[in-house]
Order: C-alpha cells, then sequence, then structure tokens
C-alpha cells in the first residue's frame, strides 16, 4: 500500500500535457498588454518621481526599502538610465514599450521563457514603485507571472515550439505547477470566502450595495440596484459560499463545471457591474488554466488534444481517483 | 527534471506562508472585532495573532536577514497581501476635492484623477490610503502630492484648499426614502506658492 507521502508526490507531480501552460501564457500575455495599454496615458503620471507625474514614487520606494532593498523598482531603472544620460521620462516610456513587447512575446509564444521574466519583472517594478496607486490587480498578475515564468516553458502551441524547435519534455513539472495554480487559487477563496461570511453586511445585502454604489465602482444606477434589492443578500451569500466552497467543488468532475462557471460568471460581473475588468480578467485567467483544461469541453470529445500523454490519464486519475477526486 | 524532494520542500514552505498570511487577517479580524463573531472569540484571536506574527518574522528586527529574505520573497511571489478583498465588510470610501483660488478672485473646484478608469481605480487606492492612515505627517504627504499634481495642471492659481471627507453611502432603505450619498468632512489643507502647507482644520 502506497504511503501518504507517496500519493501525495503522485498527484503533485501528475504528468500533464501544456495546455493549461498555453492558456496561462496567452491570458497573461493579453493581461500584460491591456495593462500596459490602459495606463499609456497615466504611465508617466503614475510612475514618475519627479517633474510631471505624481512623485509618489520615492515614498513608495522607501517604504518598500524598509521591508527589503532587493524587491526590484522603477527607481534601479531609472538610476540605471541617468548613468547612461537618459532622463527619467524616456526610462519610463522605455519600461512601458519593453513590458508591450514582452506581453506581445507571451502571447505569440516568441522567446516564452524571456518574455515572461521581462513581463514579471517589469510588471513587479511598476506594481511596488506605485505601491501607492496599486490594488488587486497587481498581486495577482505577479502571481500570475511568477508562476509561469518558473513553470517548464515553452508550451505546445508556442512559436518556440513550431519555429524555434525547442521542446517541453518534463511532463511531470508540467503538472507540478499546475498543481500549485490550483491550490493557490483555492486557498485565494476559500480565505477569501471566510473573511467575507464573518462580516453581517455579506449576509444582509448591505455590503453588496456598498460595493455597487462605493465610487468609483458604480457603474450602475444607484436606482437600478434598489430595483433589485431584494436580490443583494441571496447574492451576497452566494459569493462568499461559492468561495468557500471552491477548495470542494472544483476537484470532483461532477461538480468542477458548475464551479468554474460560477465563479468565471461571479468575476464577469465585478467586470461588467463595478469596472474592473482587469481585475476579473486576471481571475478569469488563472481559473481557466488552472482548471479550464480539464473539463469535458465537446472540443476534447472530438479529438483535438490528441496528443496528451497516456500518462495524463494513468497517473493523475488513478492518484487522484484514490484521493476521492477526479481531474 | 529538478529533484522532486525540493520542489516539495519548496511548495511546503510556498502555501505555509500563504496559509499563515491568510490566517493572520482573519485572526487580526476577529481580534479587532471588526467581525460579527461574539467578543469571547477577540482576546484567543489576538493571543493566536501574535504567534502567526511570529511565524512571519514580524517581530524581528527591521534589519534582520530573515525578515527580509521572506519579505523578498512575498514581494516577488505576489503573496504579500491576504485575500480579504472587502471583508468583511466593504469600507468606508474618501472624496478629496480642491478648491483652487484664482488671483482674480475666482474659485473652482477639482476632483484628482487621471486620464483613464484605469488610473482612476488606482486614484482610488490612494485616496483609500489617505483617508485610511492615522499618521498625520503620512496624510498631508499625500494630500500634498496630489495637490502638486493638480497645481501643474492649473499653473495660474494662487492658493488651495485641499479638503478631504468620507463619503456616507445611505441604507437601502434610506435611499428609498430619498437620502443620497454626503459627506463627512474630515481634513482640510492649505496650499500656497509661498509657504509650505498647513493643516486648517480636524475633527
Amino acid at each position: 500500500m502506497e504511503s501518504c507521502k507517496e500519493r501525495l508526490i503522485r498527484f503533485l507531480f501528475p504528468a500533464q500535457s501544456g495546455n493549461w501552460l498555453t492558456i496561462l501564457r496567452i491570458g497573461l500575455g493579453l493581461q500584460v498588454l491591456l495593462y500596459a495599454l490602459s495606463l499609456k496615458r497615466d504611465w508617466i503620471y503614475l510612475f514618475a518621481g519627479t517633474g510631471e507625474g505624481l512623485n509618489g514614487r520615492a515614498l513608495s520606494e522607501g517604504l518598500l526599502s524598509t521591508e527589503s532593498p532587493v524587491v526590484p523598482r522603477l527607481g534601479w531603472l531609472v538610476t540605471l538610465g541617468s548613468h547612461v544620460g537618459l532622463s527619467e521620462w524616456t526610462v519610463l516610456s522605455v519600461t512601458w514599450w519593453f513590458l508591450l513587447c514582452a506581453a506581445c512575446g507571451l502571447l505569440a509564444g516568441f522567446f516564452s521563457r524571456s518574455s515572461a521574466i521581462i513581463a514579471w519583472f517589469l510588471h513587479l517594478c511598476a506594481a511596488k514603485s506605485g505601491g501607492l496607486v496599486s490594488y488587486g490587480v497587481d498581486n495577482f498578475m505577479t502571481i500570475g507571472l511568477f508562476y509561469l515564468m518558473l513553470s517548464p516553458l515553452p508550451d505546445r502551441y508556442s512559436l518556440d515550439q513550431k519555429l524555434r524547435k525547442l521542446k517541453t519534455k518534463d511532463r511531470q513539472l508540467l503538472g507540478f505547477f499546475r498543481r500549485v495554480l490550483q491550490i493557490h487559487l483555492c486557498l485565494i477563496y476559500f480565505f477569501s470566502g471566510l473573511t467575507k461570511s464573518l462580516g453581517s453586511g455579506w449576509w444582509d445585502g448591505l455590503n453588496m450595495w456598498r460595493a455597487l454604489a462605493r465610487p468609483p465602482f458604480n457603474v450602475l444606477d444607484p436606482a437600478f440596484v434598489i430595483r433589485w434589492h431584494y436580490l443583494l443578500p441571496f447574492i451576497g451569500i452566494s459569493i462568499f459560499a461559492i468561495e468557500i466552497t471552491y477548495p470542494v467543488f472544483i476537484w470532483p468532475s461532477q461538480t468542477r463545471g458548475i464551479w468554474l462557471a460560477l465563479i468565471v460568471s461571479m468575476h464577469l460581473a465585478i467586470g461588467a457591474f463595478m469596472g474592473m475588468y482587469l481585475f476579473a480578467m486576471i481571475m478569469i485567467i488563472l481559473n481557466l488554466a488552472a482548471f479550464g483544461t480539464t473539463l469535458n469541453w465537446p472540443v476534447n470529445r472530438i479529438g483535438i488534444h490528441h496528443s496528451v500523454s497516456p500518462n495524463d490519464n494513468s497517473s493523475s486519475h488513478s492518484i487522484l481517483s484514490r484521493l476521492g477526486v477526479n481531474c | 527534471m529538478r529533484p522532486k524532494p525540493l520542489l516539495l520542500a519548496c511548495f511546503l514552505l510556498h502555501f505555509l506562508i500563504i496559509v499563515i498570511i491568510s490566517c493572520r487577517q482573519t485572526l487580526w479580524l476577529v481580534g479587532h472585532g471588526l467581525t460579527m463573531l461574539p467578543p469571547a472569540f477577540k482576546d484567543y484571536s489576538e493571543r493566536a495573532e501574535t504567534v502567526v506574527s511570529d511565524a512571519l518574522a514580524q517581530n524581528l528586527p527591521p534589519s534582520s536577514p530573515i525578515r527580509r529574505a521572506l519579505l523578498t520573497y512575498l514581494h516577488i511571489a505576489g503573496i504579500e497581501r491576504p485575500y480579504g478583498y472587502f471583508a468583511p465588510n466593504v469600507p468606508v470610501s474618501y472624496k478629496l476635492v480642491f478648491e483652487l483660488h484664482y488671483s482674480d478672485g475666482r474659485v473652482e473646484y477639482e476632483v484628482p484623477g487621471g486620464n483613464t478608469a484605469a488610473a482612476d481605480l488606482r486614484l482610488a487606492a490612494l485616496l483609500d490610503e489617505i483617508g485610511r492612515t492615522r499618521v498625520d505627517a503620512l496624510r498631508e504627504y499625500l494630500v500634498k502630492l496630489l495637490a502638486r499634481s493638480t497645481w501643474r495642471e492649473h499653473p495660474d492659481v494662487e492658493a488651495m484648499r485641499a479638503i478631504l471627507g468620507s463619503r456616507n453611502l445611505p441604507s437601502i432603505d434610506e435611499f428609498e426614502r430619498g437620502t443620497r450619498e454626503s459627506y463627512e468632512f474630515l481634513y482640510a489643507y492649505d496650499f500656497s506658492l509661498e509657504k509650505e502647507s498647513s493643516r486648517l482644520e480636524s475633527p
């Protein structure tokens, strides 16, 4: 009989195809692209440390230095640029263009690993130097890019494999990083739901009302929200119930599709009704990469994923079935 | 493939940190009486939070290499923050209005904002920080940042007053009875070309 450790290792290292990594790479490429484009007109304003901008960078980076002096930041690039005679404006503009190029590299899967590292580094620099003006989307982008950078790139739909003939041989490592993403999402939703459930406002609908009426999230007319106010307690309870139970119902194949649809719908609603498009998008991307490819999509049934390793079924299915999970 | 034991150790450490950070936030919320749990949980949560903070090296001196290494990892992996967004309740939001005084006696009002909705979302995070902080010097510094950038857009302004207030959203019942959003005055700062800012009033 297998020991717990062996079962754990087999659970954590299933041999898998790289479809999930393709979704993560293309999704994060799109996310970084939209992130950069959405901030194009405000990039200098938000991140400049002198003259034209908000000038909050010095404070953000100063606070960051009290925690750690080696976390990447835009100040490093600006200092480096000044040594070769580049102005802050030029360095920030070049940084923006590099971020855009890294996003395109990820989308195409061209120099995937380098693109992922550059995107992670530059986004992290911006997120940390703009700490005063950062919110949840930056954390989740860092998480996604961090995992992508470490994952066994290139995936099989990338240009790196098509043109440069680079191959990923280690399917167990692919499976491992997918498990990491899956488990991280389970923890995110569990704790998010748990803390929400401790607030009375999520039970009586008050928090739903506040979230929808609170600037700058008040995309919907409050009068419209009030017209449906009897639904607010139900929606509030549903949100934290879906989140808390995510780690339970996302694993069995019978409920995975439903929970994935519920959580994606929730994020679509956040994007549409609260204006948090980038936040909604990153969460949907992470969810689809983690659990989307294990659904029984019609395309799977007609054999599009013909090159999935036989090990996909033999190892991960047998292990998970022993753990009471179908994946 | 990299050795499995090494990856397994990294995996366990990574998720242990995530769980500890998330537990600490939950315990902090309970310990500060911000949840609907009975007060009996408060003392226990406060004690437990101290233990959990120790595990995160939070009680080590800021220069401690262990603390710095841990914080560096948290930042680069994006796991330094817990996941209690809008939890346990949706927080109060704040509004900052600049009163622009021109030399000809004209007065205009302006709300700080970016050029895009994406930037406005980020500035809202800054306003929340301004409203929430209990450190007067930090609040003044942050208001000054926004005041300076507003001033650059209106170079002919002679003096400026920044007024910070919290937004009071009516309850659903109140809204149905016709009550609308109101503001509660919190702080005001005066800025002029000649001298540094001075806080005028505070509650």
